[in-house]
């Protein structure tokens, strides 16, 4: 593994909401790591996932993020996400009227265009998806859909994956990737998550039980709570935290 | 204003037909609604007219020296098969195509015929000033009786590039079980025009007519259209009208459901920018009992500009077992834009489902958040969602070239 930096944050204060709810929070990802991040609901997961991806109204107090060499928290949200960040989110938003096949070339192209690449023409654009979308069980029916209108909790999984694997991040970020999905839809999901890896990206696993470590496996495991991280392991931290539970293993922790 | 307008208003013409008819409007046209005129409370047309609109009504085509009218170098083509009619600066382009099962003329011709002059200016114009002007004025415009399935629509252009104003008549008539897609298209530049348009409809037994007008005038111009429709037994008139062009303008359809099973899809968008004014009225009058009528209105207003929407349901007593509903929703994109939305439901009989509604909001941030996350630049972004909101108003177009005119928002 090589110790190229992606991604490091570095005493991160960041709240919403008048309320601090990252506190001092420090993680530096290198190409080809996997990170989870557990914590119990309403540790903060989410809001640092959307820190990060620059969501409007979190406010980030102090602290500093170097994503690629750049300065994360100076983009703006379409930059982050064409400087190569991603982000599953837990609750994928449904649009209607807008047509997701339309709404993938826009994004496509957004990041061709970003990094002076060519816009893809239709026939390359639909071969292109179409080849992902069967490898993750989506149908055509499926892609003629709005984007994300009365899709599954599962199916979303799939679609936020499919676009994943097309828009190939530099780091994904995947929160609660797994609520709502079954088995074979987490072996599905897990497995276009897997085969983005190929040594030159990071996963950032969030997640607050440990079923999705079965099939993504993390070379580090950070628990998370009171706003940062308070232990980091290898992948037997996240068996460790689900047998005792989080309330005593953070206390165990604190003390 | 009104003097200019009644100074210049023809006393004379070569076709006394036309003459009468001119006559007719001088008459019924006292004033330019303003203010203190209900039906134009928040939309103040006048104020938007100049004098250098007025001054001038066409005459004769001012490309026509040589006979020609080249106004087909403004045109953008089509990209599907089509009957095409072009309006330059008012003026008909008189290269008519004959079409299987459809009579075409212009008003001029029209008026002379007993057959077709019997279906010109059959509603009362006191209660529409714009009407009577044009009525006062107009001498263009085209007839077209329909009386079969037409295998492509018919679409009407209109182009205008010269300060002028322009009064144009049109009469559509859909024989007994007659189809057909009619669709307008209006253009212009940067030039300073009035185009105030009548469509006289008229849908007979069975008919069908699928109505749709992109309004997209210039800039600095001014548009008022009134569509007059009358639908009888088991007729349907189907229509959708995007308006984004224009300083000021105003759609108005006034249907009358006459007979049983008549039914009417009124369907609506409309984008303001700037300092726009931009007003859709309808008025939906249920005659006879079983029929059907809806409306469904989407608006956006953004910067300065100002949208109007009134929207009128009209039961009378014995139209039981009537549907009518209407719904409308717009988007406020600045704290400078300003809208007045005025639904009316008037329901003198029993027995019927009646509903109406309206909406006022901004763009959902969690939508905007998501598209941007995934690459897309905000402006870009906003512009898919606007797209988005307006399209739910003509997302039923069965015919996919046709919706895709509307698709081309920019
Ligand atoms: N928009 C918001 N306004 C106020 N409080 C919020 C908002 N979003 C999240 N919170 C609060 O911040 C805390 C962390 O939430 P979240 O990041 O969603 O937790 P997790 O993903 O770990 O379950 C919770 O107490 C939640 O109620
Ligand atoms: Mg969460």
């Amino acid at each position: 593994m090589t110790n190229k930096p992606i991604l490091e944050i570095k005493n991160l204060c960041a709240g919403v909401a008048g309320k601090e709810i990252i506190k001092n929070f420090n993680l530096s990802i290198n190409e080809g790591e996997v990170h989870a991040i557990m914590g119990p609901n309403g540790a903060g997961k989410s809001t640092l996932s959307h820190v990060l991806t620059g969501k409007p109204g979190y406010d980030v107090r102090a602290g500093q993020v170097v994503f690629n060499g750049k300065n994360l928290l100076d983009l703006s949200v379409e930059d982050r996400a064409n400087e190569g960040l991603f982000l599953i989110m837990q609750y994928p938003v449904e649009i209607s009227g807008v047509p997701f096949m339309s709404f993938l070339k826009h994004a496509l192209n957004a990041k061709r265009k970003y990094l002076g690449d060519k816009e893809l023409d239709a026939p390359a654009f639909m071969k292109l998806v179409r080849e992902e979308a069967q490898k993750l069980g989506i149908n055509s029916d499926m892609l003629k859909r709005a984007v994300n209108v009365g899709f599954s909790g599962g199916e979303k999984k799939r679609m936020e994956t499919l676009q994943m694997a097309l828009l190939r991040p530099s780091l994904a970020i995947l929160d609660e990737a797994d609520s709502g999905l079954d088995i074979d839809a987490l072996k599905v999901v897990s497995q276009g998550i897997n085969d983005l890896n190929d040594g030159k990206r990071a996963l950032l696993l969030i997640t607050h039980h440990q079923d999705l470590l079965e099939y993504i496996k993390p070379d580090f495991v950070h628990v998370f709570a009171d706003g940062h991280i308070i232990k980091t392991g290898d992948k037997n931290l996240a068996l460790e935290l689900e047998a005792k539970g989080y309330a005593d293993f953070i206390k165990e922790a604190q003390c | 204003m009104l003097k200019i307008l009644l100074d210049h208003m023809p006393l004379e013409d070569d076709i006394p037909a036309l003459a009468a008819l001119h006559q007719k409007g001088r008459l019924a046209f006292k004033a330019l609604p303003d203010k203190k005129t209900e039906a134009y409370k928040y939309t103040d047309i006048q104020g938007a007219l100049t004098v250098a609109m007025l001054e001038r009504a066409k005459k004769t085509c001012i490309h026509a020296d040589d006979g020609m009218c080249h106004c087909h170098a403004h045109e953008k083509s089509l990209p599907f098969e089509a009957y095409e009619f072009h309006f330059c600066n008012g003026c008909l382009h008189k290269h008519f195509h004959f079409i299987e099962g459809v009579e075409v003329m212009s008003l001029r011709d029209a008026v002379k015929e007993h057959e077709a002059s019997r279906y010109i200016n059959k509603f009362d114009l006191e209660n529409y000033a714009f009407a009577a002007l044009n009525t006062a004025y107009a001498d263009e415009g085209l007839f077209i009786k329909i009386s079969q399935n037409i295998d492509r629509p018919i679409v009407l252009f209109y182009h205008h590039d010269t300060n002028l104003m322009s009064h144009i008549r049109n009469i559509i008539v859909l024989e007994k079980g007659a189809k057909a897609e009619v669709v307008e298209i209006y253009q212009g530049d940067e030039a300073a025009y009035f185009h105030n348009i009548v469509n006289e409809i008229f849908i007979s037994k069975d008919a069908l007519l699928r109505h749709y007008k992109l309004q997209n005038e210039g800039k600095s111009a001014v548009h008022v259209a009134l569509s007059n429709v009358q639908v009888k037994e088991g007729g349907v008139y189907e229509s959708f009208c995007l308006q984004k062009g224009a300083n000021a303008a105003r759609n108005e359809t006034h249907v009358f459901l006459k007979e049983q099973n008549a039914r009417a899809l009124v369907n609506a968008a409309y984008f303001g920018t700037k300092k726009q004014l931009i007003d859709t009225t309808t008025d939906i009058e249920h005659l006879s009992p079983l029929t059907n009528s809806n409306q469904i209105v989407r608006g956006v207003v953004s910067d300065k500009a100002h949208g109007v929407f009134q929207g009128k349901i009209h039961i009378f007593p014995h139209a039981v077992q009537t549907e009518g509903y209407q719904i409308h929703k717009a988007l406020m994109l600045s704290d400078d834009a300003l809208l007045d939305v005025k639904p009316a439901l008037e329901i003198f009989a029993d027995d019927v489902k009646c509903s109406h509604g309206s909406t006022c909001g901004d763009l959902n941030e969690d939508e905007l958040f998501y598209l941007r996350s995934r690459g897309i630049a905000e402006d870009e972004a906003r512009q898919i969602l606007i797209k988005a909101f307006l399209c739910a108003a003509f997302d039923d177009i069965e015919n996919q070239d046709i919706k895709n005119l509307f698709d081309a928002l920019k």
